[in-house]
């Protein structure tokens, strides 16, 4: 048995009575225990890196909007220097929420309960009344500014943290020789294409946190309608023999990232008569882009990326997957039947709103370069497919809960979840990218890996 | 992308009901008919007869749900943000919804138990003939499963009914949503 004492609750459960090592199962319970769920705000949320935003939704100086650290409100805004700060949402003097609005532009945010009042990088610039010294003459103005997060951009995309040792290297780990290949892969990266869909689920984080670890095998039947439409190469009747988009090569970090890379042609119908044979990557870069790239951005690809790197998103591109402990990425083929651009770049964050409540963001993006009639496409792709009406996570948002209402029951609880149909780690001949691999039909392992990232986050007091 | 946070004031962003001022009266033949097709829509789609609500629509359909933001100061009326949407149809999407609907949409199946309340309609002539502004509030109900308490939304819904053959057909609509963050779980119901 292996042990590991760092988590006990309070009746004396223990982290591996929780998460059986031995047997790869979960117990129910862990989706629905308000003690656990505190140890997470402090474990894990507070001490890894949070995805908020782009910096395409903040372009200028004075730009903000309002975003969530779990349940931390925070403000992301750009100082005059172009810099991009991230700050928590409270008046260091009596609480108050200092911006009250989603977004907006303000080199000052001044808080509407007293007046005290912060420049857009979260320093105090005082209180009303200044002869009168309304902040008191205990704290200089130097220690009375907003509480910031340290900041990190990557391909654009805005994360931060509390944590101040951990890097943003270190967070991605191996990972990042394929997210490169969704988010920094074109000269003027990506943009999101409006503000988020937002909406509150009434489910633990972790039951769409745990499906973001490139859950692949739910798709068959959970999002069977995916099959009946047609879009995948299959049937209803034919899903089980032909099994599309199972096979491909899943893979997993040890910091909880996992990504689902697929060929196309064995995926979709549309494609499955493009023949790669003896093709050299620029001509299958052309054959089939890449989900959310057009022919004209080919060229940046090579620009951006290594050679392995375009190779691997010319032949099996990451397609689904997530980043731990929050992040779902779908940067996917999203065929249309009237002929437009198919593809479809979305990332979501699972925010915790308490044991029993996630909110739901939805960001979605095009390559900055794309044609506005492309972006447009796109943008429309991914309103159907993913987020809020969206025809494939509608069935997910009607799932979770359910789950979540079984996770109440005294008996219920008890039950595991069970992680055990395992491929095991094995490296592809001509693999280039790091990582644990699974080639093959996708099976547990990356859920497995997203598990193990919790309990050691969870077991590190 | 359209600089939300900083974007010159866009007219058509302004919160706002009827734009014509031709209006309709209550009580006219015109309304009244307008207020009985809108309550048959809403049964059809509360009893779930979609093929009925597909033949309210027009094959020019936008049907669409921008996004709300909560703004404040300078800003505090221009919370309605098209850039981003909760649905972005057409006739054709619309159909492979409802297609959908009919076979494995888990998400509604087993299905919710809908009451769609549609209140405070007002009509004014467009400037096409033959061509109505509808506006209306809509109150959604929804019991999901053994939920006992209902998932609701409230909206806006601004609309432009077609009389086509003695029949009013809907040409577009546009649902202004009043949350910003959802209450309900997902729209695999229509509003």
């Amino acid at each position: 048995m292996l042990h590991n004492a760092g988590l006990t609750l309070s009746d004396g459960t223990t982290l591996d009575d929780l998460i059986n090592r031995d047997m790869n199962e979960v117990s129910l319970r862990v989706m629905n225990d308000k003690e656990l769920y505190e140890l997470e705000m402090e474990r894990v949320f507070a001490r890894t890196w949070l995805l908020l935003g782009h910096e395409s939704e903040i372009p200028k100086a004075g730009d903000y909007v309002m975003r969530d650290m779990a349940e931390d409100n925070v403000i992301v805004s750009r100082d005059r220097s172009g810099e991009i700060h991230v700050m928590l949402n409270v008046c260091p003097h009596r609480g108050m929420k200092v911006c009250t609005a989603e977004a907006g532009n303000a080199h000052a945010h001044r808080c509407i309960y007293h007046g005290w009042a912060f420049r857009a990088d979260g320093s105090f610039i005082g209180a009303p009344i200044e002869k009168e010294q309304m902040h008191g003459s205990k704290r200089s103005k130097d220690e009375l500014g907003l509480k910031k997060a340290r900041v990190h951009l990557y391909g654009g995309l805005i994360f931060a943290t509390w944590n101040k040792d951990l890097s943003f290297e270190d967070y991605l780990g191996d990972a990042k020789f394929y997210l490169d290949q969704l988010f920094c892969r074109t000269d003027n990266g990506l943009e999101m294409l409006g503000p988020p869909q937002r909406f509150v689920l009434p489910c633990n984080w972790k039951i769409p946190g745990e499906q973001s670890g490139s859950d692949g095998f739910h798709t068959l039947t959970l999002h069977r309608s995916l099959m009946e439409g047609g879009i995948m190469g299959g049937t209803a009747e034919s899903i089980y023999d032909t099994a599309p988009g199972m096979y491909g090569v899943d893979l997993s970090v040890p910091q909880g990232h996992t990504l689902r890379c697929l060929e196309a042609a064995q995926t979709f119908k549309m494609f499955a008569d493009v023949s790669f044979e003896g093709k050299s990557t620029e001509e299958r870069l052309n054959l089939l882009p890449p989900p959310g790239i057009t022919k004209d951005l080919i060229p940046q690809l090579f620009k951006n990326l290594s050679e392995d790197q375009v190779k691997q998103l010319a032949n099996i591109p990451p397609q689904v997957g997530g980043m731990f402990p929050n992040i779902l990425i779908a940067f996917i083929f999203a065929p249309r039947m009237d002929g437009g651009a198919s593809g479809a770049l979305s990332l979501h964050t699972y925010v915790p709103k308490g044991p029993d409540k996630v909110e739901f963001v939805n960001f979605i993006f095009a390559e900055k370069d794309a044609p506005e009639d492309v972006k447009r496409d796109m943008l429309q792709n991914a309103i159907w497919s993913t987020g809020t009406s969206g025809t494939i996570e509608q069935d997910d948002a009607d799932t979770w809960p359910q789950i979540m209402r079984n996770s109440r029951g005294h008996m219920s609880k008890t039950i595991t979840l069970k992680y055990q149909a395992l491929h095991g780690h094995e490296r592809p001949e001509g693999w280039v990218g790091g990582g644990d691999l699974y080639p093959g039909f996708t099976k547990d392992d990356t859920q497995w890996a997203w598990w193990m990232a919790y309990y050691n986050m969870m077991a590190d007091a | 992308m359209v600089n939300y946070a900083t974007a010159a004031i866009d007219k058509t962003s302004v919160m706002r009901g009827l734009v014509s001022t031709k209006r309709v009266p209550l009580g006219s033949e015109v309304y009244n008919r307008l207020l009985e097709t809108l309550y048959d829509e809403a049964a059809a789609l509360d009893e779930r007869r979609f093929d009925d609500w597909v033949a309210y629509l027009e094959q020019d359909l936008i049907y669409t749900a921008p996004l709300r933001l909560t703004r404040n100061g300078p800003n505090k009326d221009r919370d309605v943000v098209r850039t981003m949407k909760h649905f972005d149809e057409n006739y054709g999407s619309i159909l492979m919804r409802t297609g959908r609907l009919a076979k494995s949409a888990w998400a509604e199946d087993p299905p919710s138990r809908t009451r769609r309340f549609v209140t405070n309609v007002r009509v004014a002539e467009s400037e096409t003939a033959g061509e109505y502004e509808v506006v209306s509030y809509l109150y959604v109900e929804r019991s999901r499963m053994d939920n006992p308490e209902n998932e609701t939304i409230s909206a806006e819904r601004r609309d432009i009914w077609r009389l086509v053959d003695g029949a009013y057909k809907l040409a577009r609509r546009e649902i202004i949503v009043d949350q910003s963050t959802l209450g309900m779980s997902n729209f695999a119901i229509f509003l």
